[in-house]
């Protein structure tokens, strides 16, 4: 009988594809065990560190719980734990500026989804449009840079790589429900450098048990569009 | 120190408080070779990597290395330095409440820029988080021995991200919104005010503070 893995994780969030996504990739490659919470919200508000979500609670078998929260701090804190985030600190900052770039993008997405008139609404995604050309270009710079093999940098899946990722999926996969054309904006944008990396991504074996649970990016992203007649 | 004698950084940034005081203060207490640039803007846009400031440039033995990301900057500055814990669970905590201030800034343009009919709610929002933040800062505080740190004893990022931090929302953003310093300064614990104080008078920051307006003189004119 194999002995539970020590510590184990419990993901507190919602029940969709948001800003936690990189945190449970990254719980899934890392191979340790851990299970998603939702709590009722916003009944378990106060019960939250900082009234938010996500939170990560890492359980011992002899000690007290490590709890913190803050998606971008928990993905690091992960990505460092179990081996994604290089120990060199100038290829770890690379890494973290690569999530910080791709967070802005999502923020400014998020400016122009929630805007009320139409002249914000029109402002807000021209600073979105722009800056997603200005991410998928640096990305693919990036990925150029390291000879175009499905990875940021290395040989092997990383931090960078998971969050690239997941700032995709959250918007084509995880907002298409309250923006139905967002696929129509993103996906052309996409070079097949960055299509490649999100396969290559979901593809590795890390995530196979992960990736079960359906909601491929990989699938939307590489579907021909249809001709025009 | 992780970085070579002959390693100079310049910080590109506006002429402003804005996101970058906690890079300056980093670099200060660094004892770091540093300059500041002021790009004009926005015609130096298309020359920074992500058309955005700050960037940091690193120059040693002729090479040169950059980075941007306010907040990655900072991380990396701080473990160049030793002001982030080695241990990844202490750094995760000091990086988590800098994650958190920084969750501050969408809610402050939130109310700014809100229209009448959301003025209100808005408001109420950056106002309980920003209580929530002070709760936080405290909370952290009181579980440390010393009071003139947030962890530990001597001055770590977290200190140095916290006194910019609240320079920000009492000095900088009063550009932004008059009234902001007198929105904030109540809700400072005689803690706070005392931890920002002993922030003030580290050694370490004093060429770049003796520069700037001393907090000391701000938040004792609390009105009472």
């Amino acid at each position: 009988m194999a002995a539970s893995k020590n510590p184990q994780y419990t993901l507190r969030y919602f029940d969709r594809i948001g800003v936690a996504e990189g945190s449970k990739l990254l719980l899934s490659v890392a191979n340790v065990e851990w299970a998603e919470e939702h709590p009722e919200w916003p009944l378990e508000k106060p019960n939250q560190p900082f009234g938010r979500m996500p939170v990560l609670i890492e359980k011992h078998a002899n000690d007290k719980d490590f709890v913190i929260c803050e998606s971008g701090n928990i993905e690091r804190y992960l990505a460092r734990a179990y081996g994604f985030i290089p120990s060199d600190i100038r290829q770890a900052a690379l890494q973290e500026q690569l999530r910080d770039q791709a967070s802005d993008m999502f923020a400014a997405f998020i400016s122009q989804l929630v805007a009320k008139s139409e002249e914000d609404r029109r402002e807000n995604f021209a600073k979105f449009d722009g800056l997603l050309d200005k991410l998928v270009e640096v990305q693919t710079k990036q990925i150029n840079a390291n000879g175009n093999i499905g990875y940021m940098f290395g040989d092997r899946l990383s931090y960078a790589d998971i969050v690239t990722y997941a700032f995709y999926k959250i918007i084509v996969v995880g907002m298409v429900k309250r923006q139905a054309n967002i696929v129509n904006i993103v996906k052309p944008k996409l070079t097949p450098q960055l299509i490649k990396l999100i396969a290559t991504v979901e593809a590795n074996p890390l995530l196979a048990s992960y990736m079960a649970r359906g909601d491929s990016l990989a699938a939307i992203v590489t579907k021909p569009t249809p001709a025009r007649l | 120190m992780l970085s070579g004698s002959d390693t100079v950084y310049v910080l590109r940034y506006f002429d402003l408080i804005g996101r970058a005081e906690g890079c300056r203060l980093l670099l200060t207490a660094a004892n770091a070779s540093w300059t500041e640039e002021h790009p004009e803007w926005p015609a130096e846009k298309a020359n920074q990597p992500f058309e955005r400031l700050p960037v940091l440039v690193e120059r040693s033995n002729g090479d040169e290395w950059i980075l941007c990301e306010s907040l990655t900057i900072e991380r990396y500055l701080a473990r160049v330095f030793g002001f982030m814990p080695t241990d990844l669970k202490q750094a995760a905590l000091q990086e988590q409440m800098v994650d958190q201030q920084a969750d501050l800034v969408p809610a402050f343009m939130a109310q700014l820029i809100a229209t009448d009919d959301m003025k209100s709610k808005q408001f109420d929002e950056f106002n309980t988080l920003f209580d929530r933040m002070v709760k936080e800062h405290g909370r952290i505080l009181s579980r440390n021995s010393s009071k003139q740190h947030l962890f530990g004893d001597q001055l770590s990022y977290a200190d140095i991200s916290l006194y910019a931090f609240y320079k920000v929302y009492i000095v900088y953003l009063k550009i932004y919104q008059s009234d902001i310093d007198e929105i904030v300064k109540p809700k400072l614990t005689p803690e706070i005010i005392n931890l920002i104080l002993s922030i003030e008078k580290e050694p370490l920051l004093a060429p770049h503070l003796s520069k700037c307006d001393s907090m000391a003189a701000v938040l004792s004119s609390k009105a009472f």
